[in-house]
C-alpha cells in the first residue's frame, strides 16, 4: 500500500511539472528572439569599456570593437522591428486548442503510461531484501544457504569459534562444497585440538576435495587419527585405498585384509573394500558369492565421471531405454515412473516425457494417490495440465 | 520497496522525457510560450526521477539486495564498501543510468542557470536533449533494465569483474561520462539552432562554457583511464590505440577543435555554421563511442558487455541521431546567417587551421578503429590496426598542429603580422633549439627523434609562456606593474597558456618515455638484486597476505641508489576468490615527482622466486601532469565569465603583411 502511494505521490509531481507551467498567463512581452541579442551586443559594449579601463585592450582596439559591435546592435534591432508581433485572433484559437491537447496529454498518459509500463516490468509484490535483515530473521523455514551464509557472516567476525567451523564443516560436506569442509576442520581441529573424527572427516573432505585420490595431507590426517584410536575403521580403509592407489600392493592387500578382519557381516564398507581387494587380484569368499548389485556398478559410475559428455549422455540413454522397456513390459512402482521422467527431462526428450506421462497416467490409475504424484512432478517439470 | 520505487521513477521519467521531446520543441516552432514553458520544470523533475532511480539502485548495491538480478551479477557481500558504490556502474546496465544520470543533469543545468538564453532556444535545447533521453531511457527499459528482480534471491552473488575493482576505474566512468554527455547540451543547442534557423548571439555565448566543461572532463576522464591501464594491466603501457580507448579519444579531437571553432564564434561572430556542424560530430562520435564499448562489437581488454539484441539497439539509436541530425544540417544550414570574415593570416585563421588538422587527425582515429570492424563484417577476416598505423597517421598531423600552436595566441583577430609574431618568437625559437641540442648531446645522434621531440616540446610550452608574459609587458611598465598585470589577466588568457603548455608537457613525458625507459624481464629469487637505470632492487621475497575478498602474492623490494636505501615497492599478484580471476598490482615508486621505477610480478616459482617486468620510465609522469594542466587551464577559462569580445585590429594600414602569410 505504501508503495502504491509513494507511487501516487511521484506521479502527481510529475504530471504537476507539466500542468503548472502551462495553467501560467501566456501573455508576457512579445518574444522576439532579436531583442535577446541586442541585450547581448550592449553587454559586450560595457565589456568592451571594462577591458579599456583596466588595460586589457589598446584604446585603437577597443574603437574598431565598438564600431564591429554597434554595426551588429544596429541590425539586430532592425530585425526586431521586423518580426514584432504577428500573433493575431486566429492564432490564439490555436494556441487554445494545443494547451488542451497537451494538458489531456500531461493528465492522461503521464499515469497511464507509467502505471501500464510499471506493470509489464515491475515486481510490486516483492520487499526488499538486504542481506543483512534476511540473515537476522529467525532460523526455522530459512534455506540452508541461507543458514550456512549466517554462520559464515558470524564466522568472519569470530574466527575464533572452534565450535562453529566443527558444526559447520559437515554442513558444507553435504552441500558438496568440500574443499571449505576441509578448511573449516582445520579451523576447528586449530582451535578445539585433535581427535579421531575431526582429523577423519578433514582426510575424507580432501579425498573428496581432491577428486578420490589420497594426497599426502588427506594421509597424514588419518595417520593421526589412527593414532589416536587404533581400532577406527573410516580412517585404516582410507590409509588401505592410499596404498592402493600408490601401486603398493602388497602392503595394500594386508591392510584390506586387516580391515576386513573386524568386518562383523554385512557393513557397506566391508562390501567396498571386498570390490578393492578384488581388483587387486585376491579372491575372498563373499566376493565370490556377492550378488551382482542392482543398478549401475561403482565401476559403472566412475566410468561414467571420466566420460565425454557426448558418451556420458549416451549411457544415460541406454539405461533410461532400459527402465523404459522394463515398465512397458513389467510395469513398476510410481517412483519408478518418476525416475524415467526426470532423465527424460535432464535429456531435453520433450516429446518422450509426455507420452511417459500419459503412459504412468495409464498404468497407474487403480492408485490415485500414485497418479496425483506423477500430475505433481509433471507440473514441476513444466509439462503439466 | 525502496527498489521498486526506483523502477517506476525509471519508467516515469520514461514517460516525462516523450513529452518533453514533443512539447517544447513544438512551443518553440510555433511560438507558443505556455509550451515552451514547460521544458524547464519538467528537465528538473526527470533530473530528480532518475536520481531517485540511481539512489535507489545504489542503496541495493549498499545492503547487498541479492533479489535484484543486477546485483547478483555484479556485487558480493564481502566486496568493500566503495566497490559496492563504484560497482553500480561497473557494469553494463548501471553504467547505462549513469549514462542517463548525467545527460538529465545537463539538461537540470541548462533549466536552472540559463536564465538569459532566448525562450524558444531554450525550450528546443531541452526538447532535443529530450529526444536523446527518451531513447536511452527507452534501450534501457527494453533491453538493459537494472531493477529485475531475483526470485528466490540467491545468497551470495557473482562479484564485480576484479580488474574494475580499483580506485581509478571507479571514477574513470563518471569522468568519462560527464565528458562524453556534457557533449549533448552542445549537440542540443546546434540541433535547436538548425530547428529554429537562426543562430542567435546568446547560443555563441552558451556554447563555448558548454563544451569546456565536457572537455575538461573527458580529459581527465581519459587521463584516468590511461593512468589506470598503466598501473593495473601490468605491462607498463599507458596507451594502446585500443578501440575503447579511441572511442573516447575521438569526441575529445572533435571537442577540441569544437572548443576553438566556438572562441571564433563567440568572439567574432564567424564560423557558426561550422561550429554547429562540430557540434553535431563531437556528441555523434560520443554516441559512436557509446555503441563500440556498450554493444560488445569489440574484443578487447575492456569489452564486458555482450548481447546482439543490445548492440543493434543502439546501432538504431546511432543511425537515427547521427543520419538525422546531419540530414537536418544539410535542410537547414544554407538558411543560417554567415558571420564575419577575415584575413587569411589572423587569429581566425589559426584556429581555422587548427581545426582543420584536428577534424583530419579524428578521421585518421576513425578510419583506424572501424576498419577492422568493417573488414570483419565484410570478410569474416579479423585483423588488428596497432600503433603503426596511429603513428604514421595520427602523427604527422600533430607535428604542423605543434608547430603553429605558439602562434595563434600571438595573432591579431581579423588580420595579423605572421612575420612580426615571428619576431617575438625568436626567444622561444632559440630555447626550443637549445632543449634540442642539450638533449642531442646527452644521449648521442642515434636519438635524434627524440631531441626533435623534446625540442618540439619545449616550443610548445615555452610559447605559452611566452604569450602571457608578454600581455605583461614586462620590458614597457617593469616588474611590478608587469606582475599586477599578470594577475590581473583574464581566466581565459590563463585557460590558453595552461593548455597548450599541458599539451607540450605530456607531449615532453611521451618521449621521454619511449626513447628513454629501461625495460628488463627476468626470474629473480630471493636475496637477488637487480639493477636499472641508477637504481639497484634487492627482492626480498614473496609473503601471502589476505585482503576483504581476496588474496595477494605481495613481493617485497628494497630500492637503493648509491647503496643508500631510497624506497620499497610491493608489488603483487592478486587472486579475486570469488570469480578465481588474477590480475597484477604493479609496485610504482615515483622519484623526484616525474620518474618512475615500475616492477610487475608475474609467474610465481615454487622456490619462492618470480617472474617480474622491471622498468625506469623517465618523467613518465608528465603525460599525465601535462593533462591536469590542460584541464585546470579550462577550468580558469570556465571561471572567467565576461561576455567575450575580440578586439579587432584596426584596418588602417590596409593589411601590408597579411594576405600572403605562410600557412
Amino acid at each position: 500500500m505504501t508503495l502504491w502511494i509513494a507511487f501516487s505521490i511521484l506521479t502527481v509531481l510529475a504530471a504537476l511539472a507539466v500542468l503548472v507551467p502551462l495553467a501560467r498567463s501566456g501573455r508576457d512581452e512579445a518574444a522576439v528572439a532579436a531583442l535577446h541579442d541586442a541585450e547581448v551586443y550592449k553587454a559586450q559594449l560595457a565589456e568592451v569599456d571594462r577591458d579599456l579601463d583596466r588595460g586589457l585592450i589598446s584604446p585603437e582596439a577597443a574603437q574598431a570593437a565598438r564600431t564591429e559591435i554597434a554595426r551588429r546592435l544596429i541590425a539586430a534591432d532592425r530585425e526586431a522591428r521586423q518580426t514584432g508581433s504577428q500573433t493575431g485572433e486566429a492564432g490564439k484559437a490555436a494556441a487554445v486548442a494545443r494547451l488542451r491537447l497537451v494538458q489531456g496529454l500531461a493528465l492522461a498518459l503521464v499515469p497511464l503510461g507509467a502505471v501500464a509500463a510499471y506493470l509489464a516490468f515491475g515486481s510490486p509484490d516483492m520487499p526488499d531484501q538486504p542481506l543483512a535483515a534476511r540473515l537476522e530473521m529467525p532460523a526455522d523455514g530459512r534455506s540452508l544457504p541461507e543458514l550456512v551464509a549466517r554462520v559464515e557472516r558470524h564466522l568472519a567476525d569470530n574466527p575464533g569459534d572452534g565450535r562453529g567451523w566443527d558444526v559447520l564443516a559437515p554442513v558444507y560436506m553435504r552441500m558438496g562444497r568440500a574443499e571449505d569442509a576441509a578448511a573449516a576442520y582445520a579451523a576447528a581441529i586449530r582451535l578445539l585440538g585433535s581427535d579421531p573424527r575431526r582429523e577423519t572427516d578433514r582426510g575424507e573432505a580432501l579425498v573428496v576435495a581432491n577428486n578420490g585420490i589420497v594426497s599426502a595431507e588427506a594421509r597424514a590426517a588419518f595417520e593421526r587419527a589412527v593414532k589416536l584410536e587404533a581400532g577406527a575403521v573410516k580412517p585404516r580403509f582410507f590409509l588401505a585405498l592410499a596404498l592402493t592407489q600408490e601401486d603398493r600392493r602388497d602392503e595394500a592387500v594386508a591392510a584390506w585384509r586387516a580391515l576386513l578382519a573386524d568386518a562383523r557381516g554385512g557393513e557397506a564398507w566391508a562390501e567396498a573394500a571386498r570390490l578393492e581387494l578384488a581388483k587387486l587380484g585376491v579372491e575372498t569368499a563373499e566376493t565370490a558369492a556377492a550378488p551382482a548389485a542392482p543398478g549401475p556398478s561403482r565401476e559403472q559410475i566412475e566410468a561414467a565421471s571420466e566420460m565425454a559428455e557426448s558418451d556420458r549422455q549416451e549411457m544415460i540413454r541406454s539405461m533410461v531405454d532400459g527402465l523404459d522397456r522394463r515398465l512397458a513390459e513389467d510395469g513398476g512402482s510410481m517412483e519408478d515412473w518418476m525416475r524415467l521422467m526426470r532423465a527424460l527431462d535432464v535429456l531435453g526428450e520433450r516429446d518422450r516425457l509426455r507420452e511417459v506421462i500419459a503412459r504412468a497416467g495409464e498404468a497407474l490409475k487403480d492408485d490415485p494417490a500414485a497418479v496425483a504424484g506423477v500430475r505433481q512432478l509433471a507440473r514441476e517439470l513444466g509439462e503439466g495440465s | 520497496m525502496i527498489i521498486e520505487i526506483g523502477h517506476f521513477a525509471l519508467i516515469l521519467a520514461f514517460v516525462l522525457s516523450a513529452l518533453q521531446s514533443v512539447v517544447p520543441v513544438w512551443g518553440a516552432v510555433t511560438g507558443d510560450r505556455r509550451l515552451m514553458a514547460v521544458a524547464p520544470p519538467v528537465a528538473g523533475m526527470m533530473f530528480l526521477l532518475v536520481g531517485i532511480a540511481f539512489a535507489a539502485l545504489t542503496q541495493a548495491y549498499m545492503v547487498s539486495d541479492f533479489s535484484v538480478v543486477n546485483v547478483v551479477e555484479n556485487s558480493h557481500s564481502a566486496k568493500p564498501d566503495l566497490y559496492k558504490i563504484t560497482g553500480v556502474w561497473g557494469n553494463h546496465e548501471g553504467s547505462l543510468l549513469l549514462w542517463v544520470l548525467i545527460l538529465v543533469l545537463f539538461g537540470a543545468l541548462v533549466a536552472a542557470f540559463g536564465r538569459n538564453i532566448p525562450m524558444e532556444l531554450k525550450a528546443a535545447t531541452l526538447g532535443v536533449q529530450g529526444w536523446v533521453t527518451a531513447a536511452f531511457l527507452l534501450f534501457m527499459l527494453a533491453t538493459s533494465n537494472p531493477f529485475l528482480r531475483a526470485s528466490p534471491a540467491p545468497i551470495e552473488g557473482n562479484d564485480l569483474n576484479p580488474i574494475l575493482q580499483d580506485v581509478g576505474l571507479a571514477i574513470h566512468p563518471p569522468l568519462l561520462y560527464v565528458g562524453y554527455v556534457g557533449f549533448s547540451i552542445v549537440f542540443s543547442f546546434a540541433i535547436a539552432a538548425l530547428i529554429l534557423g537562426r543562430v542567435d548571439a546568446a547560443w555563441a555565448r552558451w556554447v563555448r562554457p558548454w563544451t569546456l566543461l565536457a572537455w575538461m572532463f573527458l580529459t581527465l576522464g581519459i587521463a584516468m583511464g590511461s593512468y589506470w591501464a598503466y598501473y593495473e594491466l601490468g605491462w607498463g603501457g599507458y596507451w594502446f590505440w585500443d578501440p575503447v580507448e579511441n572511442a573516447s579519444f575521438m569526441p575529445w579531437l572533435a571537442g577540441t577543435a569544437l572548443l576553438h571553432s566556438a572562441i571564433v564564434m563567440e568572439k567574432r561572430g564567424a564560423l557558426k555554421v561550422w561550429t554547429v556542424l562540430l557540434a553535431i560530430l563531437t556528441f555523434s562520435l560520443s554516441l559512436l563511442g557509446t555503441f563500440l564499448v556498450r554493444s560488445g562489437v569489440l574484443t578487447s581488454v575492456h569489452a564486458f558487455a555482450t548481447d546482439p539484441a543490445r548492440g543493434t539497439f543502439i546501432l538504431g539509436i546511432l543511425v537515427v541521431f547521427i543520419g538525422g541530425s546531419l540530414a537536418l544540417y544539410a535542410w537547414r544550414a544554407p538558411m543560417l546567417k554567415q558571420g564575419g570574415l577575415f584575413a587569411p593570416v589572423s587569429r581566425e585563421g589559426a584556429l581555422v587551421l587548427n581545426n582543420l588538422l584536428l577534424t583530419v587527425a579524428t578521421a585518421a582515429v576513425l578510419i583506424g578503429t572501424l576498419y577492422p570492424l568493417l573488414l570483419e563484417v565484410l570478410t569474416d577476416e579479423k585483423i588488428s590496426v596497432g600503433p603503426p598505423f596511429f603513428n604514421l597517421t595520427f602523427g604527422p598531423l600533430m607535428i604542423p598542429l605543434l608547430l603553429a600552436m605558439p602562434f595563434g595566441p600571438f595573432l591579431a583577430w581579423k588580420r595579423g603580422d605572421l612575420a612580426a609574431v615571428g619576431q617575438r618568437l625568436y626567444a622561444v625559437a632559440g630555447l626550443a633549439l637549445l632543449a634540442m641540442l642539450v638533449t642531442a648531446w646527452m644521449e648521442g645522434a642515434e636519438k635524434i627523434l627524440a631531441a626533435l621531440g623534446v625540442g618540439l616540446a619545449a616550443w610548445v610550452i615555452c610559447g605559452a609562456a611566452a604569450e602571457i608574459l608578454s600581455r605583461a609587458r614586462f620590458r614597457d611598465v617593469g616588474l611590478s606593474t608587469g606582475l599586477a598585470r599578470l594577475a590581473g589577466l583574464p581566466g581565459s588568457a590563463w585557460g590558453t597558456a595552461l593548455g597548450h603548455a599541458g599539451i607540450g608537457l605530456t607531449l615532453l613525458g611521451i618521449v621521454a618515455v619511449s626513447a628513454f625507459q629501461e625495460e628488463k624481464v627476468l626470474t629473480i629469487r630471493p636475496g637477488e638484486s637487480v639493477e636499472i637505470s641508477h637504481y639497484s632492487l634487492a627482492f626480498a621475497g614473496l609473503a601471502r597476505r589476505t585482503g576483504p575478498n581476496y588474496v595477494d602474492d605481495v613481493g617485497h623490494f628494497d630500492i637503493y641508489r648509491g647503496g643508500v636505501k631510497v624506497a620499497v615497492a610491493d608489488p603483487a599478484k592478486r587472486l579475486y576468490t570469488a570469480r578465481r580471476m588474477p590480475t597484477t598490482e604493479a609496485g610504482i615508486v615515483t622519484f623526484g615527482l616525474l620518474s618512475q621505477v615500475y616492477v610487475s610480478i608475474g609467474e610465481v616459482h615454487a622456490d619462492g622466486g618470480a617472474d617480474i617486468r622491471l622498468y625506469y620510465k623517465p618523467l613518465v609522469t608528465l603525460i599525465w601532469i601535462g593533462c591536469l594542466v590542460m584541464s585546470f587551464g579550462a577550468v580558469l577559462s570556465l571561471f572567467d565569465r565576461r561576455l567575450r569580445v575580440g578586439a579587432p585590429k584596426p584596418a588602417a594600414r590596409k593589411m601590408v603583411a597579411a594576405g600572403q602569410g605562410a600557412e
